[in-house]
């Protein structure tokens, strides 16, 4: 859009790239523009002569004025009127194969971009979806490339094409008459003055936005994602004050940037009418004094447009064209993240059926490579030290402990979402660390304690377990656990929709889905962390039942704060305070008379008071 | 029918958006004001020039030409000035009018029942609060604008005809159709660029859950299906993008093709009567900056008209929201709590979340005031749903639920909701500190009652032990904890608030059996003059109810205490896995 209010896209101070950053910016887009670039030569060289005609029009009627209106000769008149038609017609041509090609072209890139993009931040480790906010990436992924969508169906060609025009038309009226072009450039530096002014301003001013808004936006989320919570506790009426708190932040800060263009704008209408009186003003005593003729003074009015305009546009668009390069150098820093748990070169499978052994594994959160933003997370306290451990295969082992005692985190290392800082994790006697992704992924499945639904129906959140399976074999899975009998009485069936987060279903139906996906995937080790905490004792059994009946003499291991759930494992591993402390079947264990005697006679205790 | 439906919404639309503007009426008198004389004033200039041209360089007369360009720039300072005042008061009450309407919308939204937020989708919300009333602010930017804009075209059309009529034709001829390509051009640009903020909200929503639920897509190496997802996704928004791209293809160059055709005009014709002495030079010069000055104020209406149906169809969606009446409100009459004992009585209770499946179907049970009384059943059976009625975040169907002896509908819903207090299954724990999430029910809570409810629902060892103790920011945006960890501060939350009735809803299921008996000496502390409904499935938090009611099939069908229960009902054995005691059903032998 010409003219209209672009509104610049804000930046701060980390987003602002030096002249090295930029260029580097751009030398990578250049490879990364790769089959892409015969389409960028072309549309420039279309763009160039799209900018001429628009350029050539006052010029012409220059001549018209000139050689058919002074000089009293119709057919130059005649002629520069044709000449002036076909060259708008040319322009117009020539501007929609311009606008077209740089879109097509843009938007491919963008698509590719997109899925590049996506691809590549799936692919990376859970250490680093722990240190960096779900938020920020998917704003990678959204924001981000959105402003470049921006850049591409709004902003480019405008870019370019204003400054082709803008030093275009000064070459033009100072080859016309120097003289003129002198006068008539003393409202530049005002202009450009003003310009500066007002792109530091509002940027100023719109950083204040972006952040309103982020904010604003943040207390609507939370508020309405919150809303049970908020009602349960009669909390609305805090709640509505604490949102008009961030509302009319948002008011304040984008009236701040009213106000900048309300300063701003007045001056150059006023500029503008000041360059036109001094077109007429000097441009009379010039023609006057013989040193112009009548034709140059009006071709000066039309240029004055086309001098004015693209200054004004490119303080406008100087930040969108800033704000897409930051953009670009934020995705080209997480494309350049590497995976800390990626495959190495010439990863073998892991074998079917193996031991998985944990020797002397010592772990703790952060540390590991630099983030999106080069900040290395500091390195947190030791979680895990020194733990061995072995499980057979077709063995049930259970894991034990307090909260906080590092059960999930060494069910993390079993499936390699990290890698251990020290020690070694095997299956089969191949290191984990040496496994292609892919086998282990296929042989080493774990239900993660936090559960996770996606919008969709029943079955293809079932289908999550093993991606390409068919409806029969997802059904079988779920029959299997008993989940077909329960979702009968459902309006839909397996076609039930389970919403947001899964929020149509009951907490224990819930975790029936995420164990139906284990079922499905069946692999040779199956990690349940806390995977039936909400289902009643009677269901669990029946489900545990079945996991067994699917994966015969298939290895299994369990964290669970139910000791009944751990009494019937063939092994038993306390885990307290970061290591492992006990181990051994549930009768060696209460010979013992240590660390899971004690939790027993506790939760005993508990059972003995109800029985 | 659907267009009525339509028709009928826009007009909703209309309405609130008219509603919303018309505190502003000063403003918009005062914007309407400036852009009048702006207009005026900005007309005036091409007038001077022209006569600047004709009178002064024809006539050889300087001095004249330099007194009509010093009174050009008398006239900018005005122009100036003006276009200062009519923006600033164009997006001033556009801007107020946003500000109101979201809040009247949030406020809508937090009062709005359960239900409605079962089948509401928070990014759907979220884009009414964002992108409709959007759409409404520029709307309401672009009306005073377009008012001055209209003042604009008459002045220029009614100049230009008086100078030479044929050639304000000529001129004029083309511009209409700018008009009409802007208005073409938004309308079927409109729904495109819908559909494409549409794929764009999909595609970051795949995002979104593949991210927040990036464990269970890693723990299954499910990627290639998220990145199937995506790339479907992705070319949605291509094909949504190219669509847009071709019509801005082919609207954008005629913005600077049509108004050319003018000058052409201008020139040509403008030219020839200049030669025949009908007309002065100058008159061209003018005429070109009159047609300069028209193209904004033309694609400006052309924008308003689309604009117009944008905006009115997001009002109607916003409107939608406002009006959908709260289902769960004070009856007239209201009671205030009773103050009893507070005993629970559900008298043949019937309830089910949407038609075609009833949850609980004919629940009698009483619960005595101080009682603390166990749910027991199978996964989906009704237990949270029975919770969930109590503080009526659900109304019930049939029967009838009181607390000492007075329907819940007749009481008072802040009071009936202050009393009751509930630890949800699914810890919701907002983006503050732990103090604050604790204090949540009253945020004027001494630092101590929050130490002391921490302390009784056993999160202080682990709080004072976070790297700033209370003052952690927990949270999705904050330190994660463990899931026990999570449990226990919404346990917390509860206790603070100091409830009559206490609601437990498996709230303990991520506790560890170390703790949990600390936590039951605690909650048994806290659950001290309560009535209180645990809902559980470990015989150790059954072990702090005085009686058991196991419920199944959503009926209350057996109650007494656990021991009773076990001897008696063979469901229950079922339900706690403790069927071997009675021995029909044949387990794994154990290992
Ligand atoms: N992503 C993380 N970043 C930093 N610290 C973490 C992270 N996850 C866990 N921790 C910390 O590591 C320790 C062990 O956590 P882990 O989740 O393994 O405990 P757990 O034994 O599974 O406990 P629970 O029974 O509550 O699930 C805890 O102190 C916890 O605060
Ligand atoms: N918001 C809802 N909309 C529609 N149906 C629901 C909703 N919440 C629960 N249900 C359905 O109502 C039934 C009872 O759910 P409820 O949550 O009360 O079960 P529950 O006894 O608490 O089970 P659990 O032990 O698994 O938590 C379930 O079948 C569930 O699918
Ligand atoms: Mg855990
Ligand atoms: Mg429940």
């Amino acid at each position: 859009m010409r003219g209209g209010w672009v509104e610049p896209g804000p930046l701060d101070d980390e987003d602002k790239l030096n002249r090295d950053q930029a260029r580097s910016v751009l030398r990578r887009l250049w490879t990364l523009l790769g089959p892409y670039r015969s389409a960028v030569y072309v549309a420039s060289l279309v763009l160039v002569a799209q900018t001429a005609c628009l350029l050539a029009g006052p010029w012409l009627v220059r001549y018209g004025v000139d050689a058919g209106l002074i000089d009293k000769n119709a057919s130059a008149l005649n002629r520069a009127s044709i000449a002036y038609l076909i060259v708008a017609l040319i322009g117009l041509v020539l501007g929609r194969i311009v606008i077209w090609m740089v879109s097509k072209t843009g938007e491919q890139f963008l698509r590719y971009l997109r899925a590049r993009v996506f691809k590549h931040l799936i692919g990376l480790s859970m250490g680093f979806f722990e240190r960096e906010k779900t938020g920020r990436l998917v704003a990678r992924m959204t924001s981000d490339i959105d402003a470049l969508q921006e850049l591409i169906s709004q902003g480019l060609v405008m870019f370019v094409q204003n400054i082709l025009i803008f030093f275009g038309a000064i070459v033009v009226i100072f080859w016309m008459s120097w003289q003129l072009a002198l006068a008539v450039l003393v409202i530049v530096p005002p202009v450009v003055f003003a310009s500066r002014w007002f792109r530091r301003e509002s940027n100023r001013a719109y950083l204040e936005v972006r952040e309103s808004i982020g904010t604003n936006m943040a207390t609507l989320q939370e508020g309405l994602e919150g809303v049970r919570v908020v009602q349960a506790f009669g909390r609305e009426g805090g709640w509505t004050r604490r949102f008009r708190d961030t509302n009319e932040a948002q008011f304040e800060a984008n009236l701040e940037t009213v106000r900048i263009s309300a300063r701003y704008f007045p001056l150059v209408e006023f500029t503008g009418v000041v360059g036109i009186a001094v077109i007429v003003g000097a441009g009379g005593v010039m023609v006057n004094e013989a040193i112009i003729s009548v034709g140059t003074v009006l071709a000066f009015v039309l240029y004055l447009n086309n001098i004015f305009e693209p200054i004004q546009q490119l303080s406008q668009l100087y930040n969108t064209v800033q704000s897409s390069g930051a953009a670009l150098q934020k995705i080209f820093g997480l494309l350049d993240t590497e995976a800390a748990v990626g495959e190495k070169p010439g990863a073998v499978d892991l074998p079917a059926e193996g031991v998985l052994k944990i020797g002397a594994v010592s772990f703790a959160y952060g540390g590991g490579p630099p983030d999106t933003d080069g900040v290395v997370a500091p390195e947190g306290p030791i979680v895990l030290s020194g733990v061995s451990l072995e499980v057979l295969p077709g063995e049930r082992l259970a894991l034990v402990g307090p909260t906080g005692a590092g059960k999930s985190t060494l069910a993390k290392l079993m499936v390699r979402f990290y890698d251990p800082r020290e020690g070694h994790v095997t299956f089969g006697g191949v290191d984990l660390r040496d496994a292609t992704l892919a086998s282990l992924r296929e042989r080493i499945v774990v239900v993660p304690q936090e559960g996770f639904l996606f919008a969709g129906t029943v079955r293809e959140n079932v289908r999550v377990g093993r991606v390409g399976a068919t409806n029969a074999e997802i059904d079988a899975a779920i029959a299997a656990l008993g989940l077909a009998q329960i979702f009968e009485s459902f309006p839909d069936g397996l076609d039930t929709e389970v919403r947001e987060r899964g929020s149509r279903l009951s907490a224990g139906e819930k975790q029936l889905v995420s164990l139906a996906r284990a079922a499905l995937a069946d692999p040779a080790l199956l990690v349940l962390d806390e995977a039936t905490s909400n289902l009643d004792p009677g269901t669990e059994r029946q489900v545990e039942l079945a996991l067994e009946r699917l994966s015969e003499g298939r290895t299994v291991v369990v964290v669970a704060h139910r000791l009944s759930t751990a009494e019937r494992c063939d092994r038993i591993a306390v885990v307290d305070g970061g290591r492992l402390v006990e181990i051994g079947t549930h009768d060696e264990l209460i010979e013992r008379r240590e660390r899971y005697s004690r939790l027993f006679a506790a939760w005993d205790a508990g059972q003995e008071r109800t029985a | 029918m659907v267009v009525d439906d339509e028709r009928e919404i826009r007009r909703a639309g209309w309405r609130l958006i008219g509603n919303a503007v018309r505190p502003q009426k000063w403003w918009i008198a005062g914007g309407i004001t400036a852009g009048i004389v702006w207009t005026a004033a900005k007309l005036t200039i091409p007038l001077l020039a022209a006569a600047a041209i004709d009178d002064g360089l024809h006539q050889g007369d300087i001095g004249h030409v330099i007194r009509l360009t010093c009174v050009m720039i008398a006239v900018g300072v005005v122009q100036g000035i003006c276009t200062g005042l009519r923006r600033y008061s164009a997006f001033r009450i556009a801007l107020r009018t946003e500000t109101d309407l979201r809040q009247r919308l949030f406020a809508h939204l937090q009062r709005l029942h359960f239900a409605f937020h079962d089948h509401a989708q928070t990014g759907q919300l979220m884009a009414r609060a964002n992108t409709d009333i959007q759409q409404i602010e520029t709307l309401v930017i672009l009306m005073p604008l377009t008012a001055a804009s209209l003042v604009t075209m008459i002045g220029v059309i009614v100049i230009m005809a008086l100078e030479d009529p044929v050639l304000a034709l000529l001129a004029l001829g083309a511009m209409p159709f700018l008009n009409i390509a802007a208005a073409r051009f938004s309308k079927r640009i409109a729904p495109v660029n819908m559909d494409l903020q549409q794929e764009l909200a999909d595609l970051s929503g795949v995002v979104e859950e593949s991210l927040s639920g990036i464990r269970v897509v890693k723990g299954f190496g499910a990627e290639r299906m998220q990145i199937e997802k995506l790339e479907a996704e992705a070319d949605a928004v291509l094909d949504r993008a190219l669509a847009s791209a071709r019509l801005r293809a082919g609207f954008m160059p005629l913005i600077d093709f049509l108004p050319t055709l003018s000058m052409v005009a201008i020139l040509f014709y403008g030219g020839h009567q200049v030669l025949a002495g009908q007309l002065e030079i100058g008159s061209i010069l003018a005429f070109n900056l009159y047609i300069f000055m028209l193209i904004w104020p033309l694609r400006m209406v052309g924008m308003l008209i689309a604009q117009a149906s944008r905006a009115s169809a997001g009002g109607g969606r916003v409107d939608q929201i406002l009006k959908t009446d709260l289902l769960i409100t004070d009856a007239p009459g209201a009671v205030a709590m009773p103050v009893g004992p507070g005993e629970i009585r559900f008298e043949g209770v019937r309830f089910g979340y949407g038609p075609g499946r009833a949850v609980l179907n004919g629940l009698d049970l009483t619960i005595r005031g101080g009682e603390a009384v166990a749910l027991v059943g199978a996964t989906g059976g009704g237990k949270s749903t029975i919770g969930r009625l109590l503080p009526r975040f659900y109304d019930i169907e049939g029967g009838a639920l009181l607390i000492d002896g007075v329907d819940v509908r007749s009481i008072r819903i802040a009071e009936l909701r202050s009393e009751i207090g509930i630890v949800f299954e699914d810890t919701f724990l907002f983006s503050d500190s732990v103090r604050e999430n604790i204090a949540f029910a009253n945020p004027e809570a001494s630092f101590e009652s929050v130490q002391r409810a921490a302390r009784l629902s056993g999160a202080e060892e682990f709080v004072t032990k976070l790297p700033d103790g209370y003052d952690t920011i927990v949270g999705e945006n904050g330190f994660s904890l463990s899931g026990g960890q999570r449990q226990r501060i919404a346990i917390a939350r509860a206790v603070l608030a100091d409830p009559r009735i206490l609601i437990l809803d498996d709230a303990t299921s991520a506790v560890d059996p170390t703790k949990e008996h600390e936590i039951r000496a605690a909650l048994g502390e806290v659950m001290e003059g309560r009535t209180t409904l645990i809902i559980a499935h470990r015989p150790a938090t059954i072990a702090l109810a005085d009686r058991v009611v196991l419920i199944d099939d959503g009926r209350a069908i057996a109650q007494g205490t656990h021991d009773e229960l076990l001897a008696s009902s063979q469901r229950y054995r079922e339900v706690l896995a403790q069927a071997e005691a009675a021995g029909p059903i044949a387990l794994d032998a154990a290992p």
